[in-house]
This record gives C-alpha cells, structure tokens and sequence, in this order.
C-alpha cells in the first residue's frame, strides 16, 4: 500500500523566495502526523501543493500513490482539507455548500444531502443548516469547515490550524472528533502552532522551518532529545557544589536547593540519590522536571539559524514567537 | 455520460443565478422594454423600413444578441472573479473534477443565462411587434455559440481581472460598443462607401448579429453585400456559424489550459 503522502525534493519558489525547500516527507497511511513549524515556516504552501491550490517548482509529490498534478483527480479525491481561511461558497446556505462539495466528489445528489445533514449533526450545527456562512459565528465557521473536509469522506483529511482562534470548548470537542476518525481509518495530516495539540494528537511530528524539514519523530522521541532537571531540597544547605558523576551535565547549588541537569530524570534520579547520600547530604524532597516538546521545538527551529549564535538569534527574534508568544512550560512529572 | 461532479457543478451555477432574477433577469428585461419603446414605437415610427422590414422589427436580432452575451459573459466574469475573491472557487479546485467539466460547467451555465436572456428579449419584443422565427435549427446554434463564446470570454475576464472594476471597463468599454456597432441599429446597407462596410466587417459583432438576424427574420446582411463570392452568396451565414463555432472552441480550450496551468486561480 502507498503512504498516504509521500514527497521527495519537493520545491516551490516564488521569485527569489523558495517556500519549500526540497522537502522529503512520508506520511504512512492511517497515521496521525503533525506538521509544526513558525509562521512562514511552509507549512500551508505544503498542503496546498498537495490540493492543486498551489503549482510546484519541482520535485514529487503523491498522495496514496497518485502524482497531485499528473493524476490530480485521484489525488484530490482521496483528500478533505479543513483550510485556515474561510473560503467558503455565501451564496448558499451551509447544508447546500455541503451538498455541492460532495457533488463535486461524484456523490449523488440524495446520499449527498444524507452526508450534509450527517457530518452538520457530527460538528455540532445541524441546527444552522439552513443559514449562510456569513451568518455563523467564529466557532461555527470553523465547524463548517471541519464538516465540509469530511462530507467526501476522505482517506486523508488535512486540518490546517484547526483550532486556531476556537475556544477551549470547541478545541477538545475537535480534538475528540479527529480522534475517532483516526481511530476509524482516517489518515490525517495537521498543522498546528499549539505543541500541546501536536503532543496530544500526534503519532509523529515534522518540525519545519523556512521551507526545510528539520526532523521527523514521534513526540516521546522528540522530548528526549532535551535534558531534565532534577531538583532536591536539602536537609541543610551544603559547603560547595557536590562533585557528581559524568551524568551530571551542569550543577547548581542555591542554599538547600541542588539542580542538577540530566539525559533522562527518572533513570538518574535513583544514582543521585545514591550519590547525596553518600556524601552525606540528607534529602528532604525531590522533584523531576522533562524538558516540554515546546522547549525542543524552540530549540530546533531556532537552531536553524546557523549564522548567528543562539544569544544573538534571541535577541534579533521579531517577536513572533513561534510558540505563541507563550513561555516555555517545563512539565512536572513527579514529585518524591 | 455526464459525471456527477459535472452536474453537481453546472446545477451550482445555474441554481446562483436563477434565484436571483431582479439581478440577472429584471435588468434585460426592463431595459429592452425601454429600447423597443423608444427605439420601436417612438423614434422608429420615423424611419423608414429598413431590407423590407419595419424598424421595430429589424432591431429585435441585434438586442437578443446584446442582451444575451452580456449576461453570458457577466454571469461567466462575475462567478469566476467572486469565487477567486472570496477564495470558495478552491471548492471546485480542489474536488475531482477534470479541468475540463470545470470549465464546460461554467460556461455551459453561464450560456444557459444567455439563452434565457435572449429569449426573454424576443417575448419583449413580441409584446411590441409580431415576430415568426425563420430558420428555428440555425438560431438555436448560433445562439448556443455566441453565448458559449461569451461565456468562454467571461472566464477570462474573470481569471485575468484584479477588481470589480476591472469587469465593468470590458463589460462596458469593450463589449458594448462592438456590439452598437455591430449593425444592431442599423442595417450595412445604410453605409454608401465600400470602406464603411469593409470596416465594419472587421467587427466580430456583425457576424453574430448578422447570424440571428438571418434565424429570425431570414435576411442577412452578409448575403445582401455579397461577402462571398457567387455561387457561393447565400452560404454567408453558414460560414459565419462555422467561424463562429471555431472561435468558440478556441477560446474554449485557451479557458482549460488557463485552469490546468492554474493562471489566476492557483499560486
């Protein structure tokens, strides 16, 4: 069987700009994949490749085996996509928007009005089904697009920035509805700035950046490639920073409190322990710390940058965080 | 066999148009009662009868034609530059269809105003003046081919077109005068020097006025200034459906190779 996507040196230049630089990406079928990456990073312009809503420079691109512009048919048939902009037909209300879309797809016109009906009940605004796009709210808008990807019943359904801008509501209610989709079948690609969703969601992850593919793993992989912290509160404040072993990549001592740095907490934490002890120290509470995949994904795509150093790339950063803006969050994973 | 997807497509544009008839039907309709009151009853009461014909009578072919590619080339503009406006045109983009249903739905659709136009103006004028259709085959045709043609044209406009603007300058800077004068008012016969008709013939208007005016009342003026050698005279709009069909399926296939290389529509 051929992955559902599969692309090999895949270019797409806009004058001098090349938005997708030979990109080589496997997505097996029936997989749940991610795609992150910061705002221009090409992530859109990758799946709009795939759709036929953006014409390649070079390189391959399939979807289940089918060339996207030598068998464009085959192609888009086998694709639903749930786009970030509301392109949306206003001249007809919402249940006949679905009709048509399905039409389109080759599904007669009375299945096509049972689908529209079924996939409006499935998002949650079959209610509104006789009201025009414009009409909906920004919640319900967003619904819509969901059900107009999933009126062809597609074998991939591609989500771009699915909740982006939705409420916490609606984003676990998306969130549950893919999931059963994948766990019908479905293969589904999305794109995401929220790590949580990509963490949540994912069998794997594609971090891109400026049109590259940094790396492909699965999210556990991927947050192990970052140190943990282990941090203990000692009985009493010691003399001089502990002498600890070759795991220890940086120690720290603050009054009673010792942070250690480490490859993976919950394997050291046992030796560490081993180590205070022996050296007298008395333990009064431990506490582990993993690097978040949101502190990798940073990493990484500011990593990408290889003329500056990271201080420099920090400070020259134009304040569109490729996380949101949000801090990095460190996870607690268990307190002794 | 029609695909699916085809009709799917080719009923969404026929079903956008036909719900709204105070756009797309009141307009033609309220503006010829207006030419075939003043043009026909008031000022056409002071012409002479032109090929044998009554004024009023002679005008009718000309305003079908008006009317009918007008409306096939708006309606064909319009959907193609709304749908890339609001980007929901990636609806069809990105759906199964061969480029080819793609672009025969639109235009067939937008044709199929044409028509109805067309034949809403003939019921207008009938209101005014007695009208029997001559050679009833060879209007169908033309009429199915200059819409197309125009309709064709729409697609290109609409794909080629930066703004609204941009539609109303070829609707009405491009469109209407060769339509005024393509011989809709006034008959080739009325000019005295051989250079006035040779430029007129340069019109691709007068053709196709020509042509309906020859399906519904029977005389052409093409055969009355002997653009074709004799024997050959009265194949004079014969040959003119045949350029006609020729110019459609060229503009046509320039409509698809625009959809296949995405001009307009894609990145």
């Amino acid at each position: 069987m051929p992955p559902a996507i599969e692309t090999v040196d895949l270019v797409k230049e806009y004058g001098d700009l090349r938005a997708l630089q030979e990109l080589s990406l496997t997505v097996e079928e029936g997989e749940f994949f991610g795609l992150l990456g910061p705002n221009g990073a090409g992530k859109t312009t990758f799946i709009n490749t795939l759709v036929g809503l953006v014409r390649k420079t070079g390189g391959d691109a399939r979807v289940f085996g089918y060339d996207v512009e030598d068998d464009y048919q085959q192609a888009r048939d086998a694709i639903g996509l749930a786009p970030q902009e509301f392109n949306v037909d206003r001249f007809f209300s919402i249940r006949e928007v679905l009709k048509h879309k399905a039409g389109y797809h080759g599904v007669p016109e009375s299945e096509a009005a049972e689908r529209a009906d079924e996939v409006l009940k499935r998002v949650g605004i079959y209610d509104k089904r006789d009201e025009r796009f414009d009409w909906l709210s920004g919640g319900m808008k967003r619904r819509l697009l969901l059900a107009r990807a999933l009126v062809t019943e597609p074998d991939l359904l591609i989500l771009d920035e699915p909740t982006a801008g939705v409420d916490v509501q609606l984003r676990h209610d998306l969130w549950e509805l893919v999931t059963e989709l994948n766990e019908e079948g479905t293969t589904i690609l999305l794109t995401t700035h929220y790590i949580e969703e990509a963490e949540r969601l994912c069998d794997r992850v594609a971090i891109m950046n400026e049109g590259r593919k940094v790396t492909v793993a699965t999210p556990d992989e991927l947050k192990g490639r970052g140190t943990d912290t282990i941090a203990v509160r000692l009985e009493s404040a010691p003399a001089r920073t502990p002498d600890l072993g070759a795991y220890a990549h940086e120690t720290t001592v603050s009054g009673e409190r010792l942070e250690v740095r480490v490859d993976d907490g919950g394997s050291t934490a046992p030796q560490l322990l081993n180590d205070l002890e022996a050296m007298g120290h008395e333990i009064a509470d431990l506490e582990i710390t993993r690097t978040s995949l949101e502190e990798i994904f940073v990493d990484l795509t500011r990593s990408e940058d290889r003329t500056v150093t990271r201080s420099s790339a920090e400070s020259s950063d134009d304040g569109e965080s490729p996380t949101d803006g949000r801090e990095p969050e460190r996870e607690q994973e268990g307190v002794a | 066999m029609l695909s699916v997807g085809f009709r799917a497509l080719f009923r969404r544009e026929i079903l956008r148009f036909v719900r709204r008839p105070k756009n797309t039907f009141m307009p033609p309709a309220i503006t010829n009662v207006l030419y075939f009151a003043v043009f026909g009853l008031i000022l056409g009461g002071r012409i002479d009868q032109i090929a044998g014909f009554d004024y009023i009578l002679f005008i009718v072919p000309g305003l079908v034609v008006l009317g009918a590619i007008s409306n096939a080339f708006e309606n064909a503009s319009f959907s193609i530059f709304h749908g890339r406006w609001n980007e929901y045109i990636h609806e069809t983009l990105t759906s199964p269809l061969s480029y080819v249903e793609m672009v025969v739905a639109y235009v067939g659709a937008s044709a199929v105003r044409g028509l109805i136009v067309g034949v809403i103006i003939t019921v207008v004028g009938r209101l005014f003046v007695p009208i029997s259709i001559e050679h009833g085959l060879y209007l169908v045709a033309t009429m199915v081919v200059i819409t197309s043609l125009f309709a064709g044209f729409g697609i290109i406009g609409g794909l080629v077109a930066r703004d609204f603007d941009d539609l109303t300058v070829m609707n009405q800077f491009i469109l209407r005068p060769l339509v005024f004068f393509g011989a809709v008012f006034y008959s080739l016969g009325t000019f005295e020097q051989a250079w006035q008709v040779n430029l007129s013939l340069l019109n691709p208007m007068v053709y196709m006025v020509d042509s309906v005016r020859f399906g519904l009342l029977g005389y052409s003026d093409l055969i009355s200034v002997g653009i074709l050698p004799e024997p050959y005279t009265d194949f004079a709009p014969l040959a003119s459906l045949a350029v006609l069909t020729a110019c459609t399926l060229l503009v046509l296939g320039i409509d698809v190779y625009l959809f296949k290389t995405g001009y307009g529509l894609t990145d």
